[in-house]
């Protein structure tokens, strides 16, 4: 369990998100900074839920532009139980939208429209998103390591293209969006990734 | 050895030793790079590269100010063209919960995206070269008739002239000619074939035609009336429907749609609360929201617009302000 006195050196944020919070609060206002931040925390809180029934420890969290990502020793993990903690964080989204739906209709549809559009995006196939490691995870189980590099760098690879170039399509029409700029730079960032330093290693 | 050698050899053994020296120097630098952690050299080059570009803008903003100006231009538009998040967010926690199917979801999402300015504030006009002496005159008599702001307060006392209100509508009809018009707006006072009465009793706090935005501060065509109310003051349907869309967006706030027989369909905006589910039929009179401030506003009040096959219609003539 972490000590308070601990907290400092096991979360790190990065100077560009705190930028990337300012701005975005400036622009759309602090209520729906609270929403996008209530429905991240809730994300976390379910990978690190499962984390802690399964007993890996948690050994950081880093919040930087792109997202934030949880540091926990998976190596004792077995491939159900490491595809459960991915898959626990969309699964709290989802989780929340749904009791919160259920319990208020349409009352709260802004925080469980965050919850789930945060939910859909971690599930992308890309690395490191959720939805990039769950293929890893499946595919590897099914048929060996080796298979899940290649269906993760292949699939990660063609969606980031395809996603980043929807995103800038998407800004060159709505004449800026420019919200869609660290999204799109990441998505580029990951393709590159995959597909193009994946392949010199093999080469 | 003269004392002139002697000095040309102790200059030489100084000289040598600045050399060693400075050698030394350099070798202890190199070796501080070596010492230097991956993450500390990411850190140095990524500061040389803010201070560059720092640099660099700082120069061009000395030289060539004219450039610069350009260049802020240029920035200026897209950073203020963003994406409606609240409304995306809305348009699927709606869809979540049965309330719209998901085409309808689609759209509105597409709207919040590629449209995020909502129809009530586009700025776009039909195009129009110099504007004609009557809007001057137009906008003096604004200025004149000192509109309160979106809020409530003080807002009975300033338009208690009931004749003036009148003349102002009749002078605005007058004037805007259709070349000053927005292509999606008619003056014409519709007949309506259907039985209808005013949401609620409330100050006219703005009128239909181009204002001053109250937030913005840009003059914009404001495509319905405001009237002001205190939070919570219930909302009743203009005339028999279909609650064609419940929904949220940063300018609009809590806001409903209702499409009415003939193509008509009215929209009631920044209410506290929107009682009338979407897909549900209404009658007139009926409570299907609550006033409220949500959204783009500066107080209390009810933003209601009427439309005719998605031609703008003035409200006015159809709803009854205090």
């Amino acid at each position: 369990m972490w000590r308070l006195c601990d907290l400092p050196n096991r979360i790190r944020v990065s100077p560009g998100f705190c930028l990337l919070t300012a701005w975005f609060a400036l622009d759309n206002g602090w209520e729906l900074l609270g929403t996008v931040l209530g429905a991240a925390a809730v994300h976390e809180l379910g990978h690190c839920l499962v984390l802690w029934l399964l007993s890996a420890p948690i050994n950081g969290l880093k919040i930087g532009i792109f997202g934030a990502e949880l540091a926990a020793d998976r190596r004792g993990l077995s491939y159900p139980g490491e595809l459960a903690a991915v898959l626990a964080g969309p699964g709290a989204n989802l989780l929340c939208a749904a009791l919160l739906t259920l319990l208020g209709g349409t009352r709260w549809a802004v925080f469980s429209g965050a919850n789930l559009v945060l939910c859909a995006f971690n599930l992308l196939p890309v690395r490191p998103l959720d939805g990039g490691r769950a293929l890893y995870l499946l595919t590897a189980w099914a048929a060996g390591p080796a298979e899940g590099e290649k269906a993760v760098r292949w699939a990660g690879g063609g969606a980031s293209l395809i996603l980043a170039a929807s995103l800038v399509w998407v800004m060159v029409r709505t004449g800026g969006s420019l919200w869609l700029l660290p999204a799109a730079a990441g998505l580029l960032a990951a393709a590159g990734r995959e597909l193009w330093l994946g392949g010199l290693k093999n080469s | 050895m003269t004392s002139r050698q002697a000095g040309r050899r102790i200059g030489t053994i100084a000289a040598e030793r600045r050399r060693r020296s400075r050698g030394g120097a350099r070798q202890a630098v190199r070796r501080k790079q070596e010492f230097l952690s991956a993450g500390e050299r990411r850190r140095l080059i990524q500061l040389v590269a803010c201070g560059g570009i720092f640099v660099l803008l700082v120069a061009v903003k000395l030289l060539l100010p004219g450039r610069m100006a350009q260049i802020d231009r240029f920035l200026t538009g897209p950073m203020e063209q963003n994406v409606d998040v609240r409304a995306v967010f809305s348009a699927v926690g709606r869809a979540f919960a049965g309330e719209s199917d998901v085409g309808g979801a689609a759209r509105d999402v597409y709207r919040a995206v590629f449209h995020p300015e909502e129809p009530g504030e586009v700025l776009e006009t039909a195009a129009l070269g110099e504007l004609p002496a009557a809007m001057d005159t137009l906008r003096a008599y604004r200025d004149t008739e000192k509109p309160a702001a979106e809020t409530g307060g003080g807002v009975q006392e300033q338009l208690s002239d009931g004749q003036g209100r009148t003349e102002a509508a009749a002078l605005a009809y007058v004037l805007y000619s259709d070349q000053n018009l927005p292509s999606n707006v008619s003056l014409e006072q519709a007949i309506l074939d259907f039985d209808y009465c005013a949401p609620l009793a409330g100050a006219l706090s703005s009128n239909f035609g181009y204002r001053e935005h109250p937030v913005e501060g840009e003059e914009r065509f404001h495509y319905g009336v405001d009237l002001a109310a205190e939070t919570g003051t219930e909302i009743g349907c203009f005339a028999d429907g279909t609650v064609t869309a419940v929904g949220e967006s940063s300018s609009y706030g809590r806001y409903c749609i209702v499409a009415h027989e003939g193509g008509y369909s009215t929209l009631y905006a920044h209410c506290s609360r929107v009682t009338a589910a979407s897909g549900t039929a209404v009658y007139k009179g009926q409570k299907i929201a609550e006033v409220g401030e949500t959204g783009a506003a500066t107080g209390p009040h009810l933003h209601f617009e009427l439309q005719r096959n998605g031609v703008y219609l003035n409200p006015i003539y159809y709803v009854a302000a205090v």
